[in-house]
């Protein structure tokens, strides 16, 4: 391995990191520094539930795609969702996995696994990046950063599946192209919509909470009622 | 007034500097959170019957306060303002355009809300610019006008106390005749009730027979209630407008009239809009917590049939029905299974309609909307959506518990000749009643009582 490599998967991962956790805390910070919001209502609704379960059922509706009409009658749209960020999952714990546990890549299995997560996630990327070009509804909502940032996701998707067997006896050139992007990708992210993870559990509990309280969390598909 | 975009108009800059004072921690994730995923777009009934116009796409109107907040308050959109898509306003054609969407394009009614993956509530930060645009007078001119007679003579259609008073008490004859009962009584501002009664203005001015409905349940129940005079009006245009001020005065006039009276529980009638006001947004508009309990009318009466207090019959109400959820009791109080419980017990034939209760679509007539003429024909169209929806389940008659949606459905009914009637659960309640020789066990005591009285 070169030294320029060893750079870029190790120091400047680090760099990266350290860099992506002081802006991700101060963006924190400064998301905690708004005035909550008091909910003095009392509660509403059919009484069995409250706000904690109106969190809880708030966050998980994104694993329960039955929940929401817009998931519900988008089955594919939701697939979609549901590779793309495998794909990410799959991404990020490579860049760890071959600078600090390069032993397990020995494992045939798990190099197929990230293979087929990143891949599938890249060819659901170039869907997205068609869809948010041809849709004149996507078109209209699209900022740059829309554009760049699933450009730059569906291109380290392409080369963390090709740098999943940490092969460099051909060249590290689609090693120290991920290992770049990535860093890229840590240092870019918290300035980017990428970063909405970050407020996920926030505005999902919000809402959770106070739709808890008024009885509309969770959801009611049939009568809660017996009839007199 | 913009020179070059450098010079902002005063009441640009007013909006500006308001939305700082008007930011949350849960709007600013809302403003934060939006991923551009585009989920949300299907669930608006504008995009649905403006297919291929962009402008509608819930996201998109977003952005456009989102921008405000990008360009203004989050630091990303001020180091990449161009990159985020965050912007500024300088002129006030630009706040016009700006109300054409926040009032005109939207209708607060929340679906895309409950559809958004990320938890972004769109409905409310609209409501937030509505506000803004308000506190610098710029707004449809119905919006400016009910606003204005809600804070002046304390109800949104400017019903002086005497004609309230003049409305109760020809109610009031009606109930005495149709009871056969000449002490059958309205009572206004009766001290320690058991119950405060509140209702909408319209039903003083337009539809009085609701009143009356609600009384004749009342006194079949033998129910130790009264109207009050003042703070009678539990709708509240500051749900509307944005107006967080008016929202409280409204709701803090209702609440202190509870009080005054020394009533146990403040009941409201059929509406939607000032049932979330009033029970569930006022108190934190007004700041303060209410002491008393508060519940929709809907409660109350199937309560009195559960209990026994009335009886009905649902062979008096022949003929199909099916239930519009209003949005504000559905998708943002919860009331969605009490109003179907005791429509299954006055009616006999009740069809569901698809999709219903918080997935329900809004009748159009939500946000204020009937109440902004300059937008009707976009309404209108919108309601093709709900025009569809009450066909399909091919009802003679829907129900709603909001005199909003009753406008408002009754407005699309008509324009797309869906052949159907409009009522509210009260007037089935009423007509379902069964009055055993006219005055049943409950009533012969509470004119005892009455007559001891005097």
């Amino acid at each position: 391995m070169s030294n320029i490599l060893h750079f870029s998967e190790h120091t400047l991962q680090e760099i990266a990191l350290v860099f992506m956790a002081t802006v991700y805390f101060l963006r924190i910070k400064w998301f905690l520094k708004w005035t909550l919001g008091k909910e003095r209502q009392p509660a509403t609704g059919m009484g069995d539930t409250n706000p904690k379960k109106g969190a809880r059922y708030s966050l998980g509706m994104i694993i329960k795609p039955w929940t929401m009409e817009s998931t519900r009658t988008k089955p594919f749209m939701y697939a979609q969702f549901v590779l793309f960020h495998l794909g990410v999952v799959a991404a990020i714990a490579l860049s760890f996995i071959i600078p600090y546990g390069p032993g397990l890549l020995k494992s045939a299995a798990l190099v197929s696994a990230i293979q087929f997560m990143t891949g599938a996630a890249f060819i659901v990327g170039i869907m997205r990046i068609i869809r948010r070009i041809s849709n004149p509804y996507m078109r209209a909502i699209s900022s740059p950063d829309d554009h760049f940032s699933l450009i730059l996701l569906t291109s380290w998707f392409a080369f963390a599946s090709m740098a999943a067997s940490n092969d460099i006896s051909g060249g590290e050139g689609i090693m120290q192209t991920f290992f770049l992007l990535t860093a890229f990708f840590l240092m870019y992210v918290p300035f980017s919509k990428i970063s909405h993870y970050l407020y996920y559990p926030f505005t999902r509990t919000y809402m959770g909470r106070s739709f808890g309280r008024r009885g509309v969390f969770p959801l009611r598909k049939k009568p809660a009622y017996d009839t007199v | 007034m913009n020179n070059g975009k450098d010079v902002r108009s005063y009441k640009a800059q007013k909006v500006i500097d308001r939305m700082g004072q008007k930011l949350s921690r849960q709007i600013v994730g809302s403003l934060t959170a939006c991923v551009h995923c585009g989920m949300c777009t299907d669930s608006c009934h504008y995009v649905l019957a403006n297919p291929g116009d962009p402008t509608y796409a819930p996201a998109y109107k977003a952005d456009l306060i989102r921008k405000l907040f990008k360009h203004h308050y989050d630091w990303t959109g001020k180091v990449f303002p161009k990159w985020v898509k965050a912007g500024s306003v300088y002129t006030d054609q630009e706040l016009e355009e700006l109300k054409d969407t926040v009032f005109g394009k939207c209708t607060n009614c929340r679906r895309c809300t409950i559809n958004c993956p990320m938890g972004v509530d769109l409905a409310t930060f609209n409501r937030m610019a509505r506000g803004l645009l308000c506190h610098v007078g710029i707004m449809p001119e119905g919006v400016e006008y009910v606003a204005k007679e809600q804070w002046e003579i304390g109800n949104q259609m400017g019903v002086l106390k005497e004609d309230f008073i003049g409305t109760i008490e020809w109610q009031e004859e009606e109930l005495q005749e149709e009871m056969q009962d000449p002490t059958a009584k309205i009572p206004i501002d009766k001290m320690n009730a058991d119950i405060v009664y509140t209702v909408n203005p319209r039903e003083v001015k337009h539809d009085p027979r609701s009143i009356l409905d609600a009384a004749k349940i009342f006194y079949m129940a033998g129910e130790n209630y009264t109207m009050p005079s003042e703070g009678w009006d539990m709708t509240n245009f500051g749900l509307f407008n944005g107006d967080d001020d008016l929202g409280g005065a409204v709701a803090a006039r209702v609440y202190d009239n509870v009080r005054e009276l020394k009533g146990k529980k403040l009941v409201m009638s059929e509406c939607g809009h000032g049932y979330r006001s009033t029970r569930c947004e006022g108190p934190n508009w007004a700041k303060q917590d209410i002491e008393f309990e508060a519940e929709s009318s809907v409660i109350t009466m199937l309560r009195y049939i559960k209990e026994g207090k009335i009886k009905v019959d649902k062979t008096k109400n022949p003929g199909s029905y099916t239930f519009h959820d209003s949005c504000n009791n559905a998708r943002s109080c919860g009331l969605t299974e009490e109003p179907r419980e005791l429509l299954s017990l006055v009616v006999e034939d009740f069809r569901e309609m698809y999709p219903n209760r918080a997935e329900n679509y809004c009748c159009t007539g939500g946000g204020g909307a009937m109440s902004m003429s300059e937008y009707k024909s976009r309404r209108l169209k919108s309601g093709k959506v709900k025009a569809e929806q009450l066909s399909a389940t091919g009802a003679k008659v829907v129900v709603t518990s909001c005199h909003n949606c009753v406008d408002g459905l009754t407005d699309i009914i008509g324009h797309y000749n869906v052949g159907m009637g409009v009522t509210q659960l009260v007037n089935l309640v009423a007509n379902a009643l069964v009055v055993d020789d006219r005055i049943s066990e409950n009533a012969m005591k509470y004119a005892g009582e009455e007559a001891v009285t005097a």
